[in-house]
This record gives structure tokens, sequence and C-alpha cells, in this order.
């Protein structure tokens, strides 16, 4: 097998890491052997970052930022105090990367909103380690430019008896990879997840997971729920893997999608991998359109079709924001979906 | 109030075919009036309901349809309601995730709004529920339930006359509203319809059985069979079906 010609934009990622360290330097040589994963590659078969993001050639940047100052490389969190991060990316390519440590018994909440600029293309890693009986909310806001293309992974670990519950809120971009991966020690540890994604003509959001469980006796929840337009794709790919330690596991995924086009996509990858023989586990996943009977019923007491319409897919979508304890900030979040809804529906 | 002429409709069915269901019918009913449709299954009785209400597949072929004023066959469903026509569903739809109390107050002020009235306030829309509410024996803990999900047919049918008495509306449709009902729930339904009588409102109760019009007496009663109005009469009508059937009725028809 020859050598791969690399494109603009893998030129450019290979010269950004030149010199680069412990992640960067590993992700620089899988560029130079193979490329940037396509749909040929199983995990990216719904989201081919290569063919997105070919053409972007500069070099940009891309930061948290807290206050508009950078931050890191490491924070540590704690007293139940909340942080307030922005993740910019300007127009180019930009690689960051960010870990967050919140120590045992420790409470916090960590807010990211995304101000993702057109033609950008950031790579974002941010690692989050959660202490023995430690607690994070995690509340995350997408709603950023159509054009950018975004890599987005955040790796956890949930220690013994923490708690972890994470609310997304994304409007997708030409591609947008919102990737989680949780280690889960369990002994009463509890992990929630919620994502909410509406997708206007065109554009893409995947959102793949996977939750280990290593330790007996964990919870997890996770709740998916989507909506596309014509030409967008919603992408889920979730996996629970109960390692054979992980006894009494107690799993259980949903993802929900309503297609309100008939020209939308969604694709959808639920998988269980089970090695403990006491454990519950389930997933469940639905593609749907709206209900035409409750639009006329709507309709008939009154409400315009636009108003009807955007009144059902907000109610459709708006379950997994309810993980989001502090009323503000949920609100926040509902009354973005519905500014978004009133613009598409 | 209502005055529709020689109504041809056609039914989109599920596999694509159409099928003439209303087969030039007439009828009028002026304001301040009940008048009573009976007729036997698949005569057309609800698809009456959804053509002159405006649902999607059902379509006009011929004939006319007017109310106070308006030509409905031009008018979206949603204007059809501003307009003031209401229809109680056999079947209410539950909207789950959509609160009843957000629902009405929504549906009311685009109805205000595309008539060009005032919205009316939070918390006026509020007192004013609570009070209607109370008419029919319905909980303000229900109005906070999402629309219809998990109620029990009697109290779907409660919610639609709660509905109407929020909504105000210068016309009913009432499309067996007496199905799924005890004898209870049929006799507080039904006081709230006769609440809803009024000298400028006009109303229309589509019905199989007689015993709903014990309860709300019709001024006109009206047989429907194969898509027509095919006798008219006072209520002793309904009391002369219930005690013969349809058979007589059906025999004129073919």
């Amino acid at each position: 097998m020859g050598a791969i010609t690399h494109t603009p934009a893998e030129k450019t990622l290979i010269d950004l890491l030149d010199g680069a360290e412990d992640w960067r330097a590993a992700a620089r040589e899988a560029v130079i052997a193979s490329g940037l994963p396509t749909r040929r590659v199983e995990a990216w078969k719904w989201s081919d970052l290569r063919a997105s993001s070919q053409n972007i050639e500069t070099k940009g940047s891309v930061a948290y930022r807290l206050d508009g100052s950078s931050i890191g490389p490491t924070v540590t969190l704690g007293s139940g105090e909340q942080l307030d991060l922005d993740l910019v990316a300007k127009p180019g390519i930009g690689v960051a990367s960010l870990d967050i440590c919140v120590p045992a018994g420790q409470t916090a909440r960590l807010v990211e909103r995304h101000d993702i600029q057109g033609a950008s293309f950031p790579t974002v890693r941010l690692q989050i380690d959660l202490g023995e009986g430690a607690s994070l909310e995690r509340v995350i806001v997408s709603d950023i430019h159509a054009d950018a293309v975004a890599a987005l992974r955040t790796r956890i670990t949930v220690g013994a008896g923490a708690r972890y519950a994470q609310a997304t809120l994304a409007f997708g971009s030409k591609l947008s990879r919102h990737e989680t991966h949780i280690t889960h020690a369990g002994e009463g540890a509890e992990v929630n997840l919620g994502a909410v994604y509406l997708l206007d003509e065109g554009r893409h959001a995947d959102f793949t997971s996977t939750v280990t469980h290593t330790g007996p006796g964990g919870v997890t929840k996770q709740l998916v729920k989507g909506a596309a337009m014509a030409h967008a794709r919603g992408v889920f790919q979730g996996k629970f893997k109960v390692e054979q330690a992980a006894q009494q596991t107690d799993a259980r995924m949903t993802h929900r999608a309503l297609m309100l086009s008939d020209k939308a996509e969604i694709n959808a990858k639920p998988e269980l991998e089970i090695y403990a023989d006491n454990v519950q586990c389930a997933h469940g996943n639905a593609l749907g359109a709206i209900d035409q009977t409750a639009l006329f019923y709507m309709r008939q007491r009154g409400l315009s079709e636009v108003k009807a319409r955007a009144m059902l897919i907000e109610s459709f979508l708006g379950e997994p924001l309810d993980l989001i304890s502090d009323d503000t900030l949920r609100e926040e979040l509902q009354s973005l979906l519905r500014k978004r809804l009133g613009e598409i529906a | 109030m209502l005055k529709i002429n020689n109504l041809h409709c056609k039914v989109e069915t599920q596999d694509g075919d159409e099928k003439p269901i209303l087969k030039g019918l007439s009828l009028e009913v002026p304001a301040g009036e009940v008048h009573a449709i009976m007729g036997p299954n698949g005569s057309g009785k609800s698809t009456l309901s959804y053509v002159l209400t405006g649902r999607d597949g059902y379509d006009v072929t011929q004939g006319e349809m007017m109310f106070a004023g308006h030509d409905l066959a031009e008018l979206e469903p949603e204007e059809r309601a501003a307009a003031g026509l209401y229809l109680s569903f056999q079947y209410p739809v539950e909207i789950p995730g959509v609160p009843t109390l957000t629902f009405l107050k929504e549906a009311l002020n685009a109805q205000r709004a595309a008539r060009g009235e005032a919205e009316m306030s939070a918390p006026a829309f509020l007192k004013f529920a609570r009070e209607s509410a109370k008419q029919l024996g319905v909980s303000m803990d229900m109005l906070k339930r999402p629309v219809n999900v998990g109620f029990s047919g009697g109290e779907k049918k409660r919610m639609e006359i709660l509905q109407a008495l929020i909504l105000e509306p210068k016309f009913l449709i009432l499309d067996e509203t007496d199905s799924g009902l005890d004898i209870d729930a049929l006799k507080v339904v039904s006081e709230g319809v006769n609440t809803l009588r009024a000298a400028d409102r006009g109303m229309l109760v589509i019905t199989h059985y007689q015993r709903l019009l014990d309860h709300i007496k019709p001024d006109v009663v009206h047989i429907m069979a194969d898509g027509r109005i095919i006798t008219s009469g006072g209520p002793e009508l309904a009391h002369e079906l219930e005690a013969e059937g349809y058979d007589k009725y059906l025999g004129e028809v073919a």
C-alpha cells in the first residue's frame, strides 16, 4: 500500500503539530500514516471528517477561554463553583486540550459555550476526572457556524460513588462530532447523559459515546433526542460496555429522532457489550415524523401550522434538558431551542 | 350561520385511492339553534366534521360551505378556528410535553391575534381557566398536565368541552361526544354543552345514539345516510329512530 495523498487540511494539521508531544504527536503520526478518518472507518462511517475538512488550509486557533483569557492546561474545580468556559475557534485549523479535575467529595458545574466560527476546523480534547464521591454537572451549548467542522472528544473518569451529568444542546454544522467516553467505576456512581440536536437544512451532528462500567453497582442513563430537516444528518452511536467485575450495573440508553423531512437522514447504532451476568441493560432507538393528527388538532384550536409544529418539536426534544438542575441555565437552553425552532419550523 | 350546499367530498384512503364520502349534502344551522345529525356508521358523519374544519386529505369536489360570511374552503384550519368554528373530537389527541394550560393560552391568544383582538394576559387567563374548569369539575392539577395524556375517555371529552368554554367559539361541532362516557360523565359534559347554548351560537351534534339528545335537546334532527341528509325533523325523529332503527331510512337510499 502506497502512502496516501494528504488533503490540504491534513498537510496543515501535520505542519501545525510538528514537534508536538503527548496525544498531539500520536494524532500527527496517525494523520501522516492514514489521513483523517473517512467513512470507510467504521466509527466514522456517517461522519466523513476527511471529506468535510479537506479544503480548510490555513492555520487557525482554538482555545478554552474564561472571560476572554486562555485557561489550562489543568483546572481544578470544587466547592460547588460554576466554571463558564467559551470554546472559541477562529477560521482555520486549530488544536486544543484541557484537563479538568474535581477532587474527591467536591461538587462543581461546568458550562461550555461554543463559539466556533465559519471555515474553522477545531480538534479539541477534554479530559475530566471525578474523584471518589465527586459530582459534576456539565452543560454544553453548541450553537456554531454552519460551515464549521468540529471534532470534539471528551474522556471522563468517574470515580466510585461519583456523579456526572452532561446535557448538550447542539444545532450542528457542516460536521460536528461530539464524542464522550466514560470510564465508570460503579460503587453507586451515577452517569446521566442527555443531548438534544436540532439540525437545520444541510447540517450534521454526531453523538458518539462509550460508557465502560468497570466496577459493580453503577448506574447510567442516556437520553438523546434529535430532529433533522432536509439534507441534514443526525448520527447517534452509543455503546455501553459492562466488564465482568461490573455486576449489578443498571444502564439504559435511548435515542429518539424526528425526521422533519423525508430527505432528512438519521443514523443510529446503539450497542451493548456485556461481560457480567447480573446486570440490567437496555437500549431503545426510534425514528418518527411529526404526528399529523396532533398537528391538525392544534390548528383546529387556532394555532398556526408553524407554531403548532414548533410546539410539537419542542415538546418532543425538550426532555434531556430537564437534567440541568439550575433553573436559569435550563431556561436559557430551552429558550435557545425555542428561538431556533421559531426560525426553522 | 352555517350553510352547506350540495357538498361533495372525497377522502384519500390509506392505499392512496380516493373515495367519495359526501354526495350532495345540504344543511343550514342558524345562530341559536342546535341541530343533531344521526346516522349509521360509515354514513359520512365524521367526514363532515373534518371537511368543515379543514383536515388534510378531505377534499371538497363540489358544493360550498359558508360560515358567518366566510367561504370555509378558502380558509386554513386555524383561520376557521379563529372565525369561530370548534370541533370537539371523537378521539381527542394526546400531546405529550405540552401542558394543557399552555396549549389553551397559546391557542386563545393566537385566535385573538388573528381576529385583531388584544391578547389575554397570563393572570387573566389563569383566572378565566380556573372558573371554567370549576364549572366542569376539572382540577387545576389536570390542566397542568400535558394535553389529554393519561386521561380517561370521559376526562378527554370533559376537556374538549372545557376547551370550548375557554375558546368561546361561535359554532360547535360535537363529534360523537357521548362515546366513551358513562352516565355521570355524560351528564357533566351535557351540562357543559348546555351552558354554551346561546342566541349567537350554533351547534351541530353528531351522534350515533339518541341518548345524548336526552341531555342536549336539539331543535332539529337530521338523518344522514350514504353522504347525504335523507330526512329532517323535530326531536321526535331521534326517538323514532331509536325505536325503529336506521333500516327504514337506509331502504330509501337503496
